[in-house]
């Protein structure tokens, strides 16, 4: 990230994510009906490549579950949303929102809560730098029946980079983590860190 | 007589969007602070009349420096300007003292109808 970034374009990165993220945590508030300790987002730029391996080191002693969803916006900006979770806190959240604790609800509900956290996120983004996106339908893949890796391998393969935000949601009874992956095309890095010089020339 | 402000945040852009978005009229001398014990520091080694207080901050957070300010006794107006706008945390930096809050990024207009309504500008 820092190779990619000066220092100000990295600030003010963080500075526009900080702010999408404190849209999509007062929606997921909203959602789950309770209050929820935001932190702020660790913010790495990676190879897309790397991000298969890294998913396996980090979740592969427990069940885990992945939901993707496109996203295209003005002048060629486009790319893909990952939201990662470990299944453990899962079903406690399922039945907290009253969705039935079968593994097809649990599905529905990280469905749901991914898709409030990533357009959520999203759209508070793209307002800051004057664009507008639109959204594919998300898909949803849990280990308990799918090969998780398998897909993020295939799904990664597409894009060039991911821009990686750790969201680690503290709620008052019990803990929700979860990883936010943008995968995006190689020339993306270009248009954004002109868009962050334009930012940072503005103030 | 210029106002003392402190502008605390951990980002240097956020800093300049609150410096960019005072009015001309608004006779300040402004200071800056990246977490909250640096504000701390300041708030208690000198007179400041107003705290510009970002909440997610490293360190300490907006909500450590408010606990402090009410302790302390420190005599200084405190507007919060946080990207976490969940009503409980409004609700929150209220009871612990700040006079507003108000959502990032900071809107310039918004930011001036608080002001007048203090009468600082």
């Amino acid at each position: 990230m820092n190779t990619v970034f000066s220092e100000e374009q990295r600030d003010c990165l963080q500075e526009l994510i900080n702010v999408a993220m404190g849209l999509a945590s007062d929606k997921l508030a909203r959602f789950l009906n309770t209050f929820v300790h935001l932190q702020v987002p660790a913010i790495e730029l990676v190879n897309s490549t790397q991000i298969p391996a890294q998913f396996e080191a980090q979740y592969s002693s427990a069940e885990a579950a992945f939901v993707s969803q496109g996203f295209l916006g003005n002048g060629g900006v486009r790319g893909e949303a990952i939201v990662l979770y470990q299944l453990d806190n899962a079903h406690r959240i399922s039945a907290l929102l009253g969705y039935d604790t079968d593994s097809a609800s649990e599905l529905e509900m990280l469905t749901d809560i991914s898709s409030i956290l990533t357009t959520t996120f999203l759209n508070g983004l793209a307002e800051q730098i004057d664009n507008q996106l639109s959204y594919s339908a998300p898909r949803v893949l849990s280990s308990r029946q799918n090969n998780v890796t398998q897909a993020l391998i295939d799904t990664a393969c597409h894009w060039e980079l991911a821009l990686k935000v750790d969201i680690s949601y503290q709620l008052i009874d019990h803990s929700f983590n979860c990883d936010m992956l943008l995968l995006i095309p190689g020339e993306a890095v270009l248009n954004i860190q002109q868009i962050l010089d334009r930012i940072v020339e503005e103030y | 007589m210029a106002l003392p402000v402190l502008i605390c945040d951990d980002s240097l852009l956020a800093r300049k969007q609150v410096r960019k978005s005072l009015p001309e009229s608004f006779d300040a001398d402004i200071l800056t602070a990246s977490n909250g014990l640096e504000a701390l520091t300041i708030l208690r080694s000198q007179e400041i009349g107003l705290v510009f207080l970002d909440l997610t901050m490293p360190e300490l957070d907006g909500i450590g420096v408010l606990e402090a300010i009410k302790q302390d006794g420190l005599d200084c107006f405190v507007i919060v300007i946080s990207a976490d706008i969940q009503p409980e945390m409004q609700k929150r930096v209220t009871e612990l003292g700040a006079l507003a809050f108000i959502h990032k990024p900071v809107n310039p207009e918004k930011l001036i109808v608080i002001l007048k309504h203090y009468g600082l500008i």
